[in-house]
C-alpha cells in the first residue's frame, strides 16, 4: 500500500536538533539557545531514546528519508554529530538512495564542515538564507549577513553534498519587493536543487509579531505580500525550479522526499525535544502509545530541551502526549495536506468532487478523475478552499 | 386561626446590585433561625443560576420568618424579595403592593443608586413605610453620615433613622428585625369578609404545577376552597396551601395579612397571572384588588435554532420556558434566511437575553436572534388593520394606507442636574414633552410621550449613562399614532434578507440605513466573492457598502509539527462554518442578525 493509502509502517526519521546561538526574531519553534554541556547531556539522550525506539519493533522498513532539523543542527560540530550519525547507521537499516538532510546555517557552513558532512551520509543540505538585504537579516534577528550567506551556498554546491536547498522569505516588513527578488536572483545564480520560498508569518509571542502589533512596524501590505509571491512563481521555473508544493520549487526528481511525505499523509518517527511523529496503529502500539483502534497516531515530545533531557534520563521516550485519530480526521489531513502540493490528492468521496467542481468552475481547483488540485489561484486562497471542501 | 394580625409585618428589601440585599436577607434568616447556619449556602433566596451570575433576582420570593420581639411576643415576619429591572417594573409593583414596609439598603461608602430610588418611589406610591439602613458599615472606606444625609436629603427620611448594620459581620441585624416589628405597620385586613388575595408571583412545579405566591388582603384561604380567578376566570380547587421556611410548608390555612402559596392543580402560569385577585367561587368579593395590569408583551423578536434540526428541541424548550414565564409569547415564524423558528414576544430586551440565555444554557440550544422589533398597526386600502410584529409582513407600501407606531407615556426620575442630558436624550429620539414636577429633596419627576420602539433598544442604557446611574425609569404604554415609517431592507448580494428588516422613521432610514451595512460589513467575513451589502427603502437603495473578495489565506508553512494544530484549526473553522446562515452564496455569521441593535446611534 502507498502512503497516500494507508498509514503503513514509518519509512521517514525525524530529529530534533534544538540549539540555536540566538533566538531569531520571527522564531516560535521548538529551541534552546544554552551552551555545550546541555548538548552533550541532550545528545545522549536523544541516543538513547533512539536506541529504544530502534528495538521497540515500531520500524518495520528500511528508512527512505531522515531529516535532521532544528535548531541549528550544524551547530553540533563535527563530534557530536558524528556520534548522531553511527547511532542512526547502527539503530536503523537505509533503504538503498535514503535522503539524509541537515539544516544548516550561514553561519556553520565552511569548506571543512561540508566536508565531514558528506563523509558521514549527508546527502542534502537546507540552508536558511532567508534573506540578501543586510538591514532585513538585521531586522529577523539572524546571525549572518549576505556575503556570507552567498558564501556559504557556494560551498555546499562545491562540497559533493549532492543536493542543496535554500530558505528565502517573502512578505518581510521593510523589505522592498524589488530587494526581494534581487535576492531570489542572486540565490538562483549558484543553481540551486531546491528552494523554499516562504511568506513570513507572525507567530504570536515572537518578536516581530510584537513590533507589528505595538505599531513599530508595519505589516507588508496584502497586495504586496501577493505580488511577491506572484513574482517568485512567475521567475522560478526559468531557473529550472518547479512548484510542487504551495511554498516548495525543485529541479524535477529533488523536491524534499521527506517532507513530500508529510503532505502525503505518510507516517514518520520523530527523535527529541519538540519533535512530532505519526504512526499508524501497530507502530504506535509497539512504541508504548494508546492506540486502541485508531488507524492513525499523533505523538509529540516535550518541548523543552532540558525537560526532555530530564524525562529520558528517567526511563521516558521523552513523549508528552499523543492523539489518535479517526478515519475522519485522517481525511481531514489528507485532504487538507494533500491540497498543497501541485500534484493535488485523490479524493474518493463524491460529495467532495462535486463541491471540488464547483469551486473549479471558478477556476480554483482543477478536477481529473478522482485527483483535485489546486490551480495557482486557488493556491493563494487554500486555507478557505479546503475549509470550503471540508464544511460541504 | 392564623397568626393575628397585629403580629405580622410584611416587608422587601430595596436595594442595589451588590449593596448586600442577599446577605442581609441570608443574616435575618439565620438569626430568627429559619435557616440553620450550616444549611446557609450563599444568597439562600435568588436560586436560579442566571440570578446568582448577573446579581439580579428574576422571580420573586417570599420567607415566612417566626421571631421573637425585644417585648416577649412572637411575630411572624414574611420577606418578600423582588426583581430588580425596568422590564420587570410591574411585577416589582405587585411584590411591593403585598408588604406594608420596605427596608431601603445603601452601601455606606457608595450611596443610593438609581436603581433603588426608582423602586424607593415605587414603595412610596403604594404607602409603604420605609426603613434605611446602610450596610457595610464595616468597610474601611464606610462613610454613613454621609450616606444618611444623602438619604435625608434624597428621599426625605430623617437621617436619626437610618441603621446602621454590617450584614457580612452580623453587627447591627438584631436592630433590623426589632424595626421592622416596631417600625413597619401590621397589616390590616377583615378574615370575615369573602377572600381577596393578591398574586404577585408564581412559579411551576413539575411536580405540583403552578405554585402561586399570594398575599391575603381580606377574608381566609383553606385548603378544599373552590377558588377564582378574578381576572382570568379560571376556577380551581385549592389543594394545598402553605408558606416558605423557607421551604414549602403546608398549613392549610391563609388568613388576612399572612403571605404563602397556593398548590391548586393550575397546569399553566397564564392561569394565574401576577396581580390577579383570587376569590372564593362560592362566595365572591364585589371588586377584586387595585391594579390589575395585564402583562404584554413590548418588544418582538424571531428566535432560530443555528441547526435546523432543532426546530423540535427550541419548540419544546419554549414550551418548558413559558410554563413559568407568563410574559412569554411566541408563535411560529417561517423566514426565507433563516428557516423555521419562533416569533418572540418579551417585556423587554433584559427579559430577551434573559430567554435566550435560558435556552442556550439550559436547553443546550444555539440560537439566532433577530433584531427585535415593537407591534405596529398597519391601517390598509380595504379599510382592515394589521397588527405587525415583524417587519418582513408589512403588506406591499401599495396596499398601506399608514402604518401607527405604539407610543408610551415614560416616566424618569432623576436628580435635576442631569434633566437637561436626559431632555436631550428624549428630544433625539423623537419624544415629545409632557410634564415635569420637582420633589422632595433633590428630584425631579419628568414625564414624556415617545414611540416604544425608540426606548426598546438602548434607551434605559444611555439615560445611565446620562444621569451617571442616578435616574431612574418606568414606561407603560399609551396607545398608536400613524407616523411617517418605512420599511427598511437590507439586501446582500442583492438578495433581500427578510430577517434583517426593519420599519424605520422616514426621516431616520438613510441615517440608520448607513450606519446598519457599515456594521455588517465588520461582522460578515470576507468570502470568496465580493459582496454588496445595500440598505433600501421600497426598492431605493439608501446606503451601500462592499465587502472585498478574499485575495489571500494561505498558510506558508506546514511541516510534521504543525499538523495537528491545522489539523484543529480547520475543525474548528469547520464547525464556525456550519453555524453561519446562507444566503444565496454568502455566508453570515449569527452576530450579523443582530447588528442592528450593536451599531452606535
Amino acid at each position: 500500500m502507498t502512503a497516500e493509502d494507508h498509514p503503513g509502517p514509518p519509512r521517514s526519521l525525524y530529529v530534533h536538533l534544538p540549539f540555536c546561538r540566538r533566538r531569531c526574531a520571527y522564531c516560535d519553534f521548538a529551541i534552546a539557545v544554552s551552551g555545550s554541556d546541555l548538548q552533550d547531556r541532550y545528545l545522549e539522550a536523544l541516543l538513547r531514546e533512539l536506541l529504544f525506539v530502534s528495538r521497540s519493533g515500531a520500524v518495520g522498513q528500511p528508512l527512505e528519508t531522515i531529516h535532521l532539523g532544528g535548531g541549528t543542527p550544524s551547530l553540533l560540530g563535527p563530534t557530536r554529530l558524528g556520534r548522531l550519525m553511527e547511532a542512526l547507521a547502527a539503530g536503523f537499516s537505509w533503504a538503498e538512495g535514503c535522503e539524509v538532510t541537515l539544516e544548516a546555517n550561514p553561519e556553520e557552513v565552511s569548506p571543512a564542515a561540508t566536508r565531514d558532512w558528506a563523509r558521514m551520509g549527508i546527502n542534502r543540505a537546507s540552508l536558511g538564507i532567508q534573506s540578501l538585504s543586510n538591514p532585513t537579516l538585521r531586522w529577523l534577528g539572524r546571525g549572518h549577513d549576505a556575503a556570507q550567506g552567498l558564501k556559504a551556498l557556494g560551498w555546499l554546491r562545491e562540497s559533493g553534498i549532492p543536493q542543496v536547498s535554500c530558505d528565502l522569505m517573502s512578505a518581510i516588513p521593510g523589505q522592498s519587493t524589488g530587494a526581494f527578488l534581487d535576492g531570489l536572483d542572486r540565490v538562483l545564480r549558484f543553481q540551486p536543487d531546491h528552494l523554499s520560498c516562504y511568506e513570513l508569518t507572525l507567530e504570536p509571542g515572537t518578536t516581530t509579531r510584537r513590533l507589528v502589533d505595538s505599531g513599530r512596524c508595519r505589516q507588508v501590505a496584502e497586495a504586496v505580500a501577493l505580488e511577491q509571491l506572484r513574482s517568485a512563481r512567475a521567475r522560478l521555473p526559468a531557473a529550472g525550479l518547479t512548484r510542487y508544493e504551495v511554498s516548495n520549487y525543485s529541479r524535477p526528481g529533488c523536491e524534499s522526499r521527506h517532507n513530500l511525505n508529510y503532505w502525503k499523509g505518510g507516517t514518520y518517527l520523530a527523535l527529541g525535544a519538540g519533535a512530532h511523529g505519526f504512526l499508524g496503529g501497530p507502530a504506535a502500539s509497539a512504541l508504548g502509545l494508546p492506540a486502541g483502534c485508531a488507524r492513525g497516531v499523533r505523538y509529540w515530545h516535550y518541548r523543552d530541551a532540558a525537560t526532555y533531557v530530564r524525562v529520558v534520563g528517567q526511563g521516558s521516550t521523552g513523549i508528552r502526549s499523543s492523539e489518535q485519530l479517526d478515519d475522519s480526521q485522517l481525511g481531514l489531513e489528507r485532504l487538507a495536506l494533500g491540497l498543497r502540493l501541485t500534484q493535488g490528492v485523490k479524493v474518493g468521496e463524491e460529495r467532495l468532487l462535486a463541491a471540488s467542481r464547483r469551486l473549479a468552475a471558478h477556476g480554483w481547483l482543477e478536477v481529473e478523475g478522482e485527483r483535485v488540485r489546486a490551480t495557482p489561484e486557488g493556491m493563494e486562497i487554500l486555507e478557505r478552499l479546503t475549509l470550503e471542501l471540508v464544511a460541504a | 386561626m392564623g397568626t393575628p394580625t397585629t403580629r405580622i409585618r410584611n416587608f422587601s428589601i430595596i436595594a442595589h446590585i451588590d449593596h448586600g440585599k442577599s446577605t442581609l436577607a441570608d443574616r435575618l434568616l439565620e438569626s430568627t433561625g429559619t435557616v440553620a447556619p450550616r444549611e446557609m449556602t450563599e444568597q439562600v433566596l435568588d436560586n436560579m443560576d442566571l440570578e446568582r451570575e448577573r446579581g439580579i433576582t428574576i422571580k420573586a420570593q417570599a420567607v415566612r420568618m417566626p421571631y421573637r420581639a425585644a417585648d416577649g411576643l412572637d411575630y411572624e415576619l414574611n420577606l418578600i424579595d423582588t426583581p430588580g429591572h425596568v422590564d420587570f417594573a410591574y411585577e416589582v409593583s405587585r411584590a411591593l403592593a403585598a408588604c406594608e414596609g420596605a427596608l431601603l439598603v445603601v452601601d455606606a461608602s457608595q450611596g443610593i443608586e438609581a436603581q433603588t430610588l426608582a423602586n424607593v418611589y415605587k414603595a412610596m406610591e403604594l404607602n409603604l413605610e420605609i426603613v434605611p439602613v446602610i450596610n457595610k458599615i464595616d468597610l474601611p472606606q464606610a462613610d454613613p453620615e454621609r450616606v444618611a444625609a444623602e438619604v435625608e436629603s434624597v428621599i426625605g427620611i430623617a437621617r436619626e433613622r437610618c441603621l446602621l448594620v454590617s450584614a457580612r459581620t452580623g453587627q447591627g441585624v438584631g436592630e433590623v428585625l426589632e424595626a421592622v416589628v416596631n417600625q413597619l405597620p401590621a397589616p390590616v385586613g377583615d378574615r370575615t369578609l369573602p377572600l381577596r388575595a393578591l398574586i404577585f408571583d408564581c412559579k411551576y412545579d413539575p411536580y405540583r404545577g403552578v405554585v402561586v405566591y399570594v398575599r391575603i388582603f381580606e377574608g381566609r384561604l383553606e385548603s378544599g376552597t373552590q377558588i377564582r380567578m378574578m381576572a382570568g376566570q379560571g376556577v380551581f380547587t385549592a389543594d394545598e396551601v402553605g408558606c416558605f421556611r423557607p421551604g414549602m410548608e403546608e398549613v392549610g390555612e391563609l388568613a388576612a395579612g399572612e403571605v404563602g402559596y397556593l398548590v391548586a392543580s393550575i397546569r399553566n402560569v397564564r392561569d394565574s397571572k401576577v396581580g390577579d385577585t383570587i376569590t372564593e367561587a362560592q362566595r365572591p368579593a364585589a371588586r377584586p384588588l387595585p391594579g390589575y395590569r395585564q402583562a404584554s408583551p413590548m418588544v418582538w423578536a424571531g428566535l432560530f435554532s443555528v441547526d435546523s434540526d432543532d426546530y423540535p428541541d427550541l419548540k419544546e424548550a419554549l414550551d418548558r420556558l413559558q410554563l413559568n414565564d407568563a410574559a412569554l409569547v411566541f408563535e411560529p415564524e417561517t423566514s426565507a434566511a433563516l428557516g423555521f423558528g419562533f416569533r418572540c414576544g418579551f417585556l423587554g430586551l433584559l427579559h430577551m437575553e434573559i430567554v435566550q440565555e435560558r435556552l442556550e444554557r439550559e436547553f443546550d440550544l444555539e440560537l439566532i436572534t433577530t433584531a427585535p422589533s415593537v407591534a405596529y398597526r398597519v391601517n390598509l386600502r380595504d379599510g382592515e388593520q394589521l397588527e405587525i410584529d415583524n417587519p418582513a409582513q408589512l403588506p406591499d407600501p401599495s396596499q398601506v394606507v399608514s402604518i401607527e407606531e405604539p407610543r408610551v407615556k415614560l416616566e424618569v426620575v432623576t436628580p435635576r442636574e442631569y434633566l437637561g442630558g436626559i431632555m436631550e436624550l428624549c428630544q433625539e429620539r423623537r419624544g415629545e414633552f409632557r410634564h415635569l414636577e420637582y420633589q422632595v429633596g433633590d428630584r425631579a419627576l419628568l414625564t414624556y410621550d415617545l414611540p416604544l420602539g425608540e426606548i426598546i433598544h438602548d434607551f434605559y442604557d444611555q439615560l445611565k449613562s446620562r444621569s451617571r446611574g442616578y435616574a431612574s425609569m418606568d414606561y407603560e404604554l399609551a396607545g398608536y399614532r400613524p407616523e411617517q415609517l418605512v420599511k427598511l431592507d437590507v439586501l446582500v448580494a442583492g438578495n433581500s434578507v427578510d430577517a434583517l428588516s426593519t420599519i424605520v422613521h422616514r426621516g431616520q432610514a438613510q441615517g440608520q440605513g448607513k450606519r446598519l451595512v457599515r456594521r455588517m460589513k465588520e461582522v460578515i467575513p470576507r468570502q470568496l466573492f465580493e459582496v454588496a451589502l445595500q440598505a433600501a427603502v421600497g426598492g431605493k437603495v439608501v446606503a451601500r457598502e462592499t465587502i472585498p473578495a478574499l485575495r489571500k489565506d494561505v498558510l506558508a508553512k506546514c511541516y510534521g509539527g504543525d499538523i495537528t494544530r491545522k489539523r484543529k484549526l480547520l475543525e474548528k473553522q469547520r464547525e464556525g462554518k456550519q453555524r453561519m446562515k446562507r444566503v444565496g452564496s454568502v455566508e453570515i455569521p449569527q452576530e450579523a442578525f443582530m447588528a442592528v441593535l450593536t451599531i452606535d446611534r
